[in-house]
Parts: C-alpha cells; sequence; structure tokens
C-alpha cells in the first residue's frame, strides 16, 4: 500500500549548466485530485551545503492557524503573530518541539526555535479546534504545493538528493525517491498520498 | 326449594339475578383487566425498554462528555505528553475520580495499554476493547457496556487531543445496584444487569429486585425482546430483556421487569370498589326486593283474608287502603266490590226473606221461621200456630181509592200487627192483603189472645188522606202438630180455615179437617175452574122457592154447579170463595148471568115467567154489572122485574159506597135486589134501610137450626119482622123439613126455599117439578100450608 502509494516516476532531465537545479513536483491524492499542504523537501546525499535558516511565520486568524501548514529548517525561528482581537494559547506536545506560550495578544517578542526535524503539531489551548503544522526539515530545500498540487524546489545545486513528501493528513510515510539533479537542470518528481480525514475538533465557537 | 310465595320469588330472582349479573360482570372484568393490564405492561416494557436505552445512551454520553472535558485538560494532557508512566498512572487515577470513574485506561494511537488503573503491571497489553477505540476514531468517542473481572462495566473510550489525537483514554463505570436504582427511579421498572459467557449460566450483577428474587431471574431467563411472564419469589414479573453486549461469547443483558401485581393494582382497587359495590347493591335489592315483595305480597296476603272472611259471610273487615299505588288502587276497588256484594247480598237476602212494601218477613222467611219452630216444636212439644189473615174489603179500597191509598193501608195493617204481636212472633205478609202470623209459643191459647189483639189493633178506622177506613180481617188458625206434619201443609190448613170463617164472616176459624174432607186441593180448583168456564164443565141448577101464602111457585135461585170431568159433583162452597179470591168470580158470575137469563128468557117465550135470583158476590158488584145485566135482559128480551139479583150482606159491606151506587143503578133499571144471608154480618140496620132492595133472605144457618134451637127461632122471628118492617119480602133458605116450613108459615115468611121443598133442579126437571105440584095443588092444601091464605 505504501509502495504503490509512492509510485513515483522520476524523471531527471540533465542538460542544464553547472548553475543551480529546480526540483518540480506534483502531489496527488489516491483518486489522482492534486494535494495542497504537502511539503515537498529534498536531502542532498552529498555535501550539504551550509545554509542558514529562514524565520517562518504561523499566523492565527480567525481562529485558526495560518497556514495550515509552515515548513522550516532545523534552527527556524518561527514567530507566531496573533491576528485575532482574542488571546490565544499556542502549545505543542509534539516530540520535535514540546512548548507552551502564555496567552498572548499581537506578536509575541520571541519567535520559536525549531531545533529537531520532525512534525510539530500546534494546537491553542483555548480553542482546541485550532490545528496547526510547523514541519521541520533538516534541509533548506523544500516547498509546499499549492492549490494546484505543485511545488518547486529551486537553487539545488547539481547532486544527488532524497525527495520526500510529507502531508500532515497522510496515512503513513511516503516512499522516498532518491534522484539525481544535474547542473541547471530541473528534476520532476510526483507523489501520489492517501490521506485520511482531517482529524479536527469541531469548533464549538468561531 | 319450592319457592311457594310471591314474596319469597320475588326475592330470589331479583337477587340471584343481581348475584349473576354481578358475578359475570366481575368474570369478564377480571379476564379482561388481567388480559389489559398484561398488555399494558408489555407495552409499558417496550416503552419502558426505550427510556432505559435511552437512559443507558445519555449516561453514556454524559460519561463521554465528561471523559472528554476530563481528556482535554491541559494538564492532564500534558502529563500524558511526558511518556512517563509514574505520572501517567497518577493523573488517570486523579483525573478519574474527578468523574467517579472506577477505572481509567490509556492505550496509544496503536491501542497498545499504556495505563490501567485497575491492573498496574498490565502493560505493554493490548487495550482490551480495541473495536471501541476503533468507534472512537470515527465518532470522536465510544461507549459499550462491558465486562472486566467478571463485573459489567458502562465504558467510554474518548481521544486525547494534543489537539489531534495522541492517546485512547477508557473510563468505565461499574454498574451496580444503585446504577439500576437510579434507571429504576427514572424508567419505573425494576432493572436487573446480568451476564454469561456462551450458554452458560446467568450471573446477576445488579439488579433491584430483592435479593430473594436474583437467583431465580437468572435461573428463568429467557429469549431477549419477548414480553414474558416470570415468577419470582412467589409473584409475577412481566419480563423484557435488552441485550446490552454481545460479543465473542460475553453477552451482557438488563432485564426490565414489573410485577404484574403493580399492573393490576388499579385493576385490583377497581375490582375490590366493584364487590364492594356488587355486596352493597346485592344487600340493598334484598332489602328492597324484601320490602317490595313485603308490599306487594303483605297487602295480597291481607286482601286474601279479607277476601275468605268474605267468603264465610263477614263483611266487616276491609282491605287496607290509602296507598297511591296499583295496590292501593286495587284495595280500594276491592272494598268497593265488597260494598256493593254487601249491598247487593243484603238487598238480594231482603228480596228474598222481606216483604218490600211493608218491611215484614215474606213467605219464604215465614217459611223458614215456620220450619224452625217445627222443629223445635218437634224436641219441646210446644204446639205451634200458623195463622193465616185476609183483611175484609181490602179489595174495594185498592180498587177505588187506588193502589197507593192501599200500599198505605196494608203498610198500617202491617205496623199495627206488628205491634200487637209478641217479639218472638213473627208477622209475615204473604202478598195481596194476605197476612201470616207464626206463634211458636203458646198454643191454642196463645191464638186466641192473638186473634183478639189483632181485632183490636184494627178496630180503628186507617186514617189515610183524612179518610177513615174501616177494616176487618178474617183469620185462619191452624196448629202443628194437630193434623199437619209439615209447614206446607200447615200453612194450608190456616188458609182453608181462613177461608171458612171469611165465608162465615167469622173473625176467626180454627182449622178442621172437616173443612175439606175428600175435597180436591182448592189451588188446583182454581185452574181447573178457569178451564170449566170456558169448556162448559158449569150447568145450572135452579131451586125453586114457594111462596108460603099462595104456595105458588113463580120463582127460583139459579145455582152454579160444576160437574168436574174426574171429580164429579164439585160443590160452589168449594170454589166459589176462591174464585172470589182470585177475582175469577167475575167470569163465572158473568157466565152464570148469561146463562140464567137466556133460560128466563127460553121460559118467558114459552109463557113461563119464573123470576130468576142470580148470586152476586162482593167483586161484582160495580160499574160493569148494571151495564150487563140490562144488555143481557134485552138480548133475551126479558121483562126487568123477572130478574133478582141476591147480594150478600158482607160483599155490599165490603164497599158499601159502590156497592150502594151499583145496587142504585140496578134498581133505577128495575131489577129486583135482594140481601142474602141477612144477619151473619155485623151491618146496621139502618144502613140496610138504604139499600134499594126489595128483598130479603134469612140465613140457612138460623133457618136450619130454628126449630130445634129458641134463640135462632127469635132471630128469625125477628128478623122477618124486621123485613116486613122496612118493607121488604121475607125469603128463608135452607128449609130441610117440614116442622120448618110450618114455622116459617106461621111466623109470616114471604117465600121460602130448601131441600124440603125441592132440591136445586135442571130446567126441565124444575119444569117438570112445577107441572107435578100443580097436579098435587091439593095435597098441599090438605096439609094446612097454604091454609092460612085462603080467604
Ligand atoms: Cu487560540
Amino acid at each position: 500500500m505504501i509502495r504503490s502509494a509512492c509510485l513515483g516516476a522520476v524523471f531527471v532531465a540533465a542538460c542544464a549548466p553547472a548553475a543551480a537545479g529546480t526540483l518540480s513536483a506534483i502531489v496527488t491524492d489516491a483518486g489522482g485530485a492534486p494535494v495542497a499542504d504537502a511539503v515537498i523537501y529534498a536531502v542532498a546525499l552529498g555535501a550539504r551545503p551550509a545554509v542558514a535558516p529562514r524565520p517562518a511565520i504561523m499566523d492565527q486568524v480567525n481562529k485558526e492557524y495560518f497556514p495550515l501548514v509552515v515548513p522550516v529548517q532545523v534552527g527556524a525561528a518561527v514567530t507566531f503573530p496573533n491576528k485575532d482581537n482574542i488571546r490565544h494559547q499556542v502549545y505543542s506536545f509534539s516530540p520535535a518541539k514540546v512548548f507552551e506560550m502564555k496567552l498572548y495578544a499581537g506578536t509575541p517578542a520571541k519567535p520559536v526555535v525549531f531545533d529537531k526535524p520532525g512534525a510539530v503539531v500546534l494546537g491553542c489551548n483555548i480553542h482546541d479546534w485550532m490545528v496547526g503544522y510547523i514541519y521541520v526539515v533538516d534541509t533548506p530545500y523544500f516547498a509546499k504545493t499549492g492549490k494546484a498540487g505543485s511545488a518547486r524546489l529551486e537553487a539545488l545545486p547539481p547532486g544527488d538528493y532524497q525527495v520526500r513528501v510529507w502531508h500532515p493528513y497522510m496515512k503513513a510515510e511516503a516512499a522516498l525517491l532518491t534522484l539525481n539533479l544535474a547542473e541547471g537542470a530541473t528534476g520532476d518528481a510526483s507523489f501520489r498520498l492517501e490521506l485520511s480525514a482531517p482529524q479536527k475538533v469541531p469548533p464549538a465557537e468561531k | 326449594m319450592v319457592l311457594r310465595s310471591l314474596q319469597t320469588r320475588i326475592i330470589v330472582f331479583f337477587v340471584l339475578l343481581l348475584c349473576i349479573l354481578q358475578g359475570m360482570a366481575l368474570f369478564l372484568m377480571s379476564a379482561a383487566n388481567e388480559r389489559i393490564a398484561k398488555n399494558q405492561i408489555a407495552q409499558e416494557l417496550v416503552v419502558g425498554e426505550r427510556v432505559f436505552r435511552r437512559l443507558l445512551e445519555q449516561n453514556s454520553q454524559q460519561l463521554a462528555q465528561a471523559a472528554s472535558v476530563l481528556a482535554a485538560d491541559f494538564a492532564f494532557r500534558e502529563a500524558i505528553a511526558t511518556r512517563d508512566e509514574g505520572t501517567i498512572a497518577s493523573v488517570l487515577g486523579n483525573h478519574g475520580r474527578r468523574i467517579n470513574a472506577n477505572v481509567v485506561m490509556l492505550a496509544d494511537l496503536d491501542k497498545k495499554l499504556l495505563a490501567d488503573s485497575l491492573h498496574a503491571t498490565a502493560t505493554q497489553s493490548t487495550f482490551p476493547f480495541p473495536t471501541l477505540i476503533e468507534s472512537a476514531q470515527q465518532h470522536g468517542r465510544a461507549s459499550d457496556t462491558v465486562l472486566m473481572d467478571g463485573r459489567p462495566y458502562q465504558l467510554v473510550v474518548v481521544p486525547v487531543l494534543a489537539p489531534i489525537p495522541i492517546a485512547w483514554v477508557a473510563m468505565g463505570f461499574v454498574i451496580d445496584d444503585s446504577v439500576a436504582q437510579d434507571l429504576q427511579a427514572l424508567s419505573g421498572l425494576q432493572v436487573s444487569f446480568l451476564s454469561r459467557s456462551g450458554n452458560g449460566s446467568w450471573t446477576v450483577h445488579a439488579s433491584t429486585l430483592p435479593s430473594a428474587s436474583r437467583g431465580e431471574l437468572a435461573a428463568h431467563l429467557g429469549v431477549p425482546g419477548a414480553t414474558l411472564t416470570l415468577p419470582l419469589a412467589g409473584e409475577d414479573y412481566e419480563t423484557r430483556r435488552s441485550i446490552l453486549h454481545e460479543r465473542g461469547d460475553v453477552q451482557i443483558t438488563a432485564v426490565l421487569q414489573r410485577a404484574l401485581k403493580e399492573g393490576l393494582a388499579p385493576f385490583t382497587r377497581l375490582r375490590d370498589t366493584l364487590i364492594a359495590l356488587a355486596l352493597a347493591s346485592i344487600a340493598l335489592s334484598i332489602l328492597g326486593s324484601v320490602l317490595i315483595a313485603r308490599s306487594i305480597a303483605g297487602p295480597i296476603n291481607r286482601l286474601a283474608g279479607v277476601a275468605r272472611k268474605v267468603r264465610d259471610g263477614d263483611y266487616s273487615q276491609k282491605a287496607e287502603s290509602g296507598r297511591s299505588d296499583e295496590i292501593g288502587d286495587f284495595a280500594d276497588s276491592f272494598n268497593y266490590m265488597l260494598e256493593g256484594i254487601f249491598e247487593r247480598e243484603s238487598k238480594i237476602l231482603r228480596l228474598a226473606y222481606e216483604d218490600t212494601l211493608t218491611g215484614l218477613p215474606n213467605r219464604a222467611m215465614f217459611i223458614d221461621r215456620l220450619e224452625q219452630a217445627i222443629q223445635a216444636s218437634r224436641r219441646s212439644g210446644e204446639p205451634v200456630v200458623v195463622m193465616m189473615m185476609d183483611l175484609n174489603r181490602f179489595k174495594p179500597i185498592n180498587d177505588s181509592l187506588g193502589h197507593p191509598v192501599g200500599d198505605q193501608v196494608l203498610q198500617e195493617v202491617a205496623r199495627r200487627l206488628r205491634d200487637s204481636l209478641r217479639e218472638s212472633e213473627t208477622v209475615a205478609r204473604f202478598g195481596g192483603d194476605e197476612f201470616a202470623v207464626l206463634l211458636p209459643v203458646g198454643g191454642m191459647q196463645r191464638a186466641t189472645s192473638a186473634v183478639n189483639q189483632i181485632e183490636r189493633a184494627l178496630a180503628s178506622p186507617i186514617l189515610t188522606q183524612g179518610q177513615p177506613i174501616d177494616l176487618g180481617a178474617s183469620i185462619g188458625i191452624a196448629v202443628f202438630p194437630s193434623y199437619a206434619e209439615d209447614s206446607t201443609t200447615l200453612i194450608r190448613h190456616a188458609d182453608i180455615a181462613m177461608y171458612v170463617a171469611k165465608r162465615n164472616s167469622a173473625s176467626f176459624t180454627a182449622y178442621e179437617p172437616d173443612f175439606e174432607q175428600g175435597k180436591p186441593s182448592q189451588l188446583s180448583l182454581l185452574g181447573e175452574l178457569r178451564s170449566a168456564v170456558e169448556e162448559d164443565q158449569l150447568t145450572l141448577y135452579y131451586q125453586p122457592k114457594v111462596d108460603l101464602r099462595s104456595g105458588a111457585s113463580g120463582s127460583v135461585e139459579a145455582l152454579v154447579r160444576w160437574v168436574h170431568p174426574k171429580r164429579g159433583f164439585v160443590s160452589p162452597i168449594d170454589f166459589i170463595p176462591f174464585a172470589e179470591q182470585t177475582g175469577y168470580i167475575k167470569a163465572v158470575t158473568r157466565w152464570v148471568l148469561e146463562r140464567a137469563l137466556r133460560q128466563c128468557g127460553e121460559w118467558h117465550m114459552r109463557g113461563l115467567d119464573v123470576k130468576i135470583s142470580i148470586n152476586m158476590s162482593a167483586r161484582d158488584l160495580n160499574a160493569e154489572l148494571p151495564v150487563m145485566v140490562s144488555e143481557l135482559t134485552a138480548r133475551f128480551r126479558i121483562p126487568l122485574p123477572l130478574v133478582c139479583l141476591e147480594i150478600t150482606e158482607s160483599a155490599v159491606m165490603e164497599d158499601p159506597a159502590r156497592a150502594l151506587e151499583t145496587l142504585e143503578r140496578l134498581h133505577q133499571l128495575g131489577i129486583r135486589l135482594s140481601i142474602d144471608d141477612f144477619g151473619t154480618g155485623h151491618s146496621s140496620l139502618a144502613y140496610i134501610r138504604k139499600l134499594p132492595v126489595k128483598e130479603m133472605k134469612i140465613d140457612r144457618s138460623f133457618v136450619r137450626n130454628m126449630v130445634a134451637d129458641k134463640d135462632d127461632a127469635v132471630i128469625v122471628r125477628s128478623t122477618i119482622e124486621l123485613g116486613h118492617n122496612m118493607g121488604l119480602k121475607v125469603v128463608a133458605e135452607g128449609v130441610e123439613d117440614h116442622a120448618a116450613l110450618m114455622l116459617l108459615t106461621k111466623l109470616g115468611c114471604d117465600e121460602a126455599q130448601g131441600y124440603f121443598i125441592a132440591k136445586p133442579l135442571p130446567p126441565e126437571e124444575y119444569e117438570a117439578w112445577l107441572r107435578r105440584r100443580q097436579e098435587i095443588g091439593d095435597k098441599l092444601t090438605e096439609s094446612g100450608f097454604i091454609s092460612d091464605r085462603r080467604p
């Protein structure tokens, strides 16, 4: 099942010069429909250039985390600006990052640094239905699919990469994909995921 | 039992009827009630099961809600997230107690048991109810009734959300008696929880039933879903099973029950009320029936009693009345009937035994009393006297003054008779002017004094319409046991004696057998006389009279003779009085008149002028007589002086005024009149003098004995002198010997008749006698018969 779900035909064209390569990925669900909010990330199998992690923002808008999924590189600092006029109390019991913020309004002064790879499920202690995901990857090359189910990883140095996909609703770990990306080439990857229904507590108020 | 009396039947009928109806109603109602109660309980159980299910569901919802709230507790989640076994165990225990969970378990998302408050060592095993987790995955929470360590629990499973599920918390609540009681309070049913493994025996875990019934319940439990009746500890329960859990070979079931008694309770109360009502109504109906039956049967019985009295002739009792119902009407009608019967009976008795005009006893009653007196006389030997009395001159009073006056006279006579006799003596009126007297004691002596009393009583004239009426009476006396053995004969004897007295113008006569020796019964004679007149059995004989001076015989007295076809010769004495009594004498007289005048006419035509004397009775002296005589004399062309009518003194005296008038008419016609039987009556000479008579007859009773009896001779002599002084021709009758004839001649009597001269003769024999007499005329002269007449 897992295997069948990860049947991805990967074709890498190495026609590009020794310039940075690009990886274009498509994620569909079992029915072939495009899947948004899937995190595509590529881990270089060879030398890993040190790239400083970029900070990220997980907004709380209208008593929901926005966006649903925020992919970050290990060590990235994420701020949680509260755009609502009420307070939120963000927490996570995920092993990748256990934290709890005090009730706050506006943007907290200190961002949260995510220093371990893995999925961090965000909850709000006073709004049970609020669920957000910080997906922490140990690579600077990652992207999130849009509504069309596609994502594009750019400025990838040539080399071999493991390409992985993660989605909060996926039923099992998807098969990873290994590809060699030539200089200036564009690699294609496609994933098919089996998703379960989102496990959400229905909002009591909103 | 034979229900004889109406009362008993009414009571028994109504009470039985009521008992049967009430019994049937109760029986039907009880049967229907039990059915209704069972149906109702079955219905209640079905509804109760739904309620029970709903309650269980709500219970589990509440438990799940509570568990969810608990699982959402941040500290709890934080503790879970620590994955520290000790911490987890303590937070489970702590939070479980918050909602009174009896067991709390934690499983990871792979259904691995992380903690178990019941079994501290049982980690790393699998969660025992994985399907609950699967159900909770789908529905957010799940609950079930499960068996753990042999006890039933209501187990709820909820996720631990952070905010997505990170673990499953199961919280169990043991089902014990208090849970069952809570459910009973809400459902109104007996609630029991049982379980079994496979087809093993049931175990009761919790129940609202008394402990004694629980074991029986486990033993008797039947098929689920069906309502059945289970007897538990002597009480019937309508029972319904509701399966709560059936997985593998474990089955947990709830048993819902309701005691049939409870369902029947309202009906039982109703039935008890109805029984009480039925008993009360039966008692009332018995009372009512008794009262009604008494009110019907009582009066009817009393009416029957009165009717029995009436049957025995006692009219003194009346049916009780005054009620306004049918029985009251009946009693009133009954009383009217009694009065009617009583009045009619009295009237009938009066009519039967009383003379309505005078109020005296009638013939029937008289005979009754006479019979009694005769009976008494037979024992005591005391003679019984019967007196028959007949008023003289009543008939003309009645005829001339009218019946009302006649009735008044009779009433007055009755009153006087009654007053003049003793209380013990009976005076009865037999009809007409005929009275009878019964003297039960005293015999002839008393009879004589009674006659005197009666005569005195009737002596003073009776005043009617201001007119004094003189009444005389003829009394006949008969004595029992002389000559008579029975009442009929006795009365007949008195009757005969009365006629004799009347005929003899005596105030009374005692019966003697001579009166009717060998004579036919007078009563039958009356009937036969009628046919004698019609069939010409009567004949006229003519007794010659001779002139005592000339010795010539130029006149006869016509005497009626009756030659009865069977009896032969019947004397006028035997039938004339009775003919006078009945009034039939008129017919006889008419016949005699016609015959005599016809004969006279015949003789006259043949040159033989015979003066003919004809006897008239009192009844003949009416206005018709002159008419009839003039008509007949005209018809037979008779010179009127040839006709002489003889009238007795008593006949004239019965109705002197009318007699006088009639006689005057006859006199004016030129008819000769003669006073018959002179001397027997009490009429005064002054009155006789007024009568237009030419002739006077001396009664035979004086003539017969005048030769032997000086007194009679004096009477004859003075009568002849009297007659001559009054200018009358004196005729003597009853001359039976030569001495009498000689004496009469010597006394100057004008004419004589009698057997010595000639007996009554048929016409032709008279003619022969007349011729013969002419021939022997000398002989008579020689005998000095007419010597004085010789010039
Ligand atoms: Cu919030």
